[in-house]
């Protein structure tokens, strides 16, 4: 699984846990990194994702339908969640304000052995931890 | 002349580049099951 992770696009390091199955990824300096394509050669590898966490930054923006988005570059964007601190982010919306959040990307359906990959991954905020 | 141009040019360019190039995923942590 270390080397099936260790050979995506953007991967720096990947650090791995057996005891209690937590699997650290760092991304490169550009932070180019696809967390569906983590997940997908996760599940390749035959092990089954519980939870997926991120810790991004980006600019908030209004996707038109009151959704609001976490832009973290010109060609990736996380849909947020609707939660209290997404709330609090709605007012950065279309501003320069960027914000570092870590949330919660996946968590696995309760009661299945092995599910299905995510059509899409929107992210649950969990702490913001700084705005600039 | 020219190089107050370059200059102004350059300067635009880091207020609009500088905020983008620090938006990126910094970290990213997994919980997994069936790991042998």
């Amino acid at each position: 699984m270390k080397q099936h992770i260790g050979r995506q696009v953007g991967v720096q390091k990947v650090d791995v846990n057996l005891i209690d199955g937590k699997v650290d990824v760092t991304p490169k300096e550009d932070g180019q990194i696809d967390p569906a394509q983590l997940l997908k050669a996760t599940y390749d590898s035959g092990v089954s994702t519980a939870e997926m966490d991120i810790t991004a930054s980006g600019r908030i923006v209004s996707s038109g339908s009151d959704a609001l988005v976490l832009q973290t570059s010109p060609s990736q964007s996380f849909t947020l969640s609707p939660n209290d601190l997404s709330k609090d982010l709605g007012s950065l919306a279309g501003t320069t304000t960027f914000v570092t959040v870590k949330g919660l990307l996946y968590k696995k359906p309760p009661g299945k052995k092995k599910s299905d990959l995510p059509t899409s991954l929107n992210l649950s905020i969990t702490e913001v931890l700084k705005k600039e | 002349m020219n190089i107050r141009r370059l200059a102004l040019l350059g300067l635009f360019s880091a207020m609009l580049m500088g905020p983008t190039a620090n938006a990126q995923i910094k970290h990213i942590e997994m919980r997994v099951e069936g790991m042998t």
